[in-house]
């Protein structure tokens, strides 16, 4: 299970009256296995409602739920990919996708298999004992997604996990996610303002406003994937030429257009 | 205080191959100062041997205090006591002073609380304490661990607590997303990341100890190298003065080398992370 609920959330940063008021009214449900994306214009709040998901910021209004539990405190059973890759450069490769697990008192023999799986998985397996700083941006990132999904958490959720990459990378990481969410598919939320990758990868997306950031309007990709069998094209490229793919990119960068001009206004 | 540490480190392990270079232009810098120093005194005598030893005076001095002994041991026993103190007294500043500094780097009541405190006992010199010390506990070894522990403790808490307060934010969430068990926390992830201060504060820690050792046994001791400089002050010996003098920068020398040593080994990571930053 991971089924992620905003009800009526609101966050206000510093007091209350005078404070910032970073989002209004969220009511979004995410269901189990869904691939949910977030976009919106800078400063309209996403991360915040991702982290609020993870536990590290509460909520001022509202419940943030997963399963129906309020969430108070961050936890391995939502597990985040940090824009920053957040690595332990201290630790080896290996280690830094082992301590979740040892946090989890998962018996030594099973985690040396769910490791070898992950590194096998993401192409890690002869880095396994490197330190972070010596690989490339997008290699520390995929160690931050095995460190994720090795703990099979309900919940996964990626907060601009491919901002820091340049484009090329940023491509093969996109069609490394898409497989891996195809194979082993979780409850995600995707924050992104990278319109493209919103509707590559998600099921739905949320478009939200400028601040107060509020839900302005959810589309469904699946239904359009399924209908079109986008899946059926392997690379990210054919996929974006494809007629039904450039209408809802340009849906979603009209509709972040006005907010931008709103901001200006 | 960081980029000294960036020096040191990619001095002694990151351009490994620079060293015997490096080495060999030391060794010629030293010997022309011999050079000089025995043109000075001994060749010219432009400087009288009353203001300063010559070379052959200061050998004299240093057999003098190897054998018979000098200020009521010889230089072993000095030595010996002097080393023995700053280890001491450096160890029990470090163990107590790490602990705090990452208290006060974890916890923002904690640092509310012993802040100010801190705040007022700072700006007073180590050497200070000295005249307390000596009322408290006397000529022996306690008065003088006290010294030092007051003045390498301050560094090594400073530098702690900087070096916690300077880990990424999201490495730290990373661990809380983890779910880390308190021990495990500070274990592998606040000292680890901590470290890179912790050993700068290590080493700021070791200078002052020694320091405050010198000078504590100027005021009053009955073994040490401090002892054997104020007993050649009293009996204008300089050549016992230059022979005290050196032994203290030798084993401050020796001292930085074993702490650099641990440092290297303990830094691994972080010197080639350094190096691959450029």
């Amino acid at each position: 299970m991971g089924v992620i609920r905003f009800q009526n959330v609101g966050k206000i940063f510093g007091p209350r009256g005078s404070g910032f008021e970073a989002l209004k009214d969220i009511n979004l449900e995410i269901g189990d296995k869904e691939f949910v994306a977030i976009v919106g214009p800078s400063g309209c709040g996403k991360t915040t409602c991702l982290r609020m998901v993870a536990g590290f910021e509460n909520a001022t209004d509202g419940v943030v739920s997963v399963d129906g539990t309020p969430i108070k405190r961050p936890g391995p059973d939502r597990a985040v990919v940090f824009q920053q890759f957040a690595l332990f450069p201290w630790k080896s490769v290996y280690d830094n996708i082992d301590l979740g697990l040892r946090n989890l008192n998962v018996s030594s023999s099973e985690r040396a298999q769910r490791i070898d799986a992950i590194l096998n998985l993401m192409n890690l397996t002869q880095y396994a004992k490197h330190f972070p700083h010596q690989l490339s941006g997008g290699m520390q990132q995929r160690v931050a997604i095995a460190r994720a999904y090795v703990l099979d958490p309900d919940v996964l959720l990626m907060d601009e996990p491919f901002g820091a990459l340049d484009a090329q990378t940023r491509v093969v990481m996109q069609e490394e996610l898409v497989r891996l969410a195809r194979k082993n598919p979780r409850t995600v939320l995707f924050i992104t303002h990278a319109v493209e990758e919103a509707v590559y990868l998600a099921d739905r997306v949320a478009i939200m406003t400028r601040a107060p950031g509020r839900i302005k309007e959810v589309l469904d990709v699946a239904s359009v994937r399924n209908a079109e069998d986008w899946d059926s094209h392997e690379k990210i490229e054919d996929v974006m030429d494809l007629e039904s793919f450039v209408h809802l990119r340009t849906h979603i960068w009209r509709s972040l257009r006005e907010e931008k001009a709103a901001q200006h206004a | 205080m960081k980029y000294e540490s960036v020096y040191i480190i990619t001095d002694s392990l990151g351009r490994r191959g620079r060293v015997p270079r490096r080495m060999s232009i030391g060794l010629a810098t030293i010997l022309i100062v011999c050079v000089l120093w025995l043109a000075m005194t001994t060749l010219f005598g432009i400087v009288p041997s009353g203001r300063f030893p010559s070379p052959a005076e200061t050998w004299s001095a240093l057999v003098h205090v190897s054998g018979r002994g000098y200020g009521g041991g010889d230089l072993t026993l000095h030595v010996y006591n002097s080393l023995r103190l700053v280890v001491m007294g450096f160890l029990f500043a470090i163990a107590t002073g790490v602990p705090l500094g990452l208290l006060m780097g974890w916890s923002r009541k904690a640092e509310a609380f012993i802040n100010p405190i801190f705040l007022i006992i700072r700006p007073i010199p180590p050497l200070a304490w000295i005249p307390l010390a000596i009322l408290w506990l006397g000529l022996g070894d306690a008065a003088k661990i006290m010294v030092i522990w007051f003045s390498a403790f301050v560094p090594s808490v400073i530098n702690t607590f900087a070096g916690v307060r300077n880990i990424d934010r999201p490495v730290l969430e990373a661990a809380y997303m983890l779910g880390m068990p308190k021990f495990r926390f500070v274990t592998e992830v606040l000292v680890p990341g901590a470290s890179p201060m912790i050993f700068t504060g290590l080493r700021l820690s070791l200078q002052a100890s020694w320091t405050t050792l010198v000078a504590a046994e100027l005021v009053g001791a009955f073994y040490g190298i401090g002892r054997v400089l104020n007993v050649a002050q009293q009996d204008l010996y300089p050549g016992m003065i230059l022979v005290g003098m050196i032994a203290v920068a030798i084993l401050g020398w020796g001292t930085t080398r074993v702490l650099g040593m641990a440092e290297a080994r303990a830094l691994r990571w972080n010197t080639a992370a350094l190096a691959a930053k450029g």
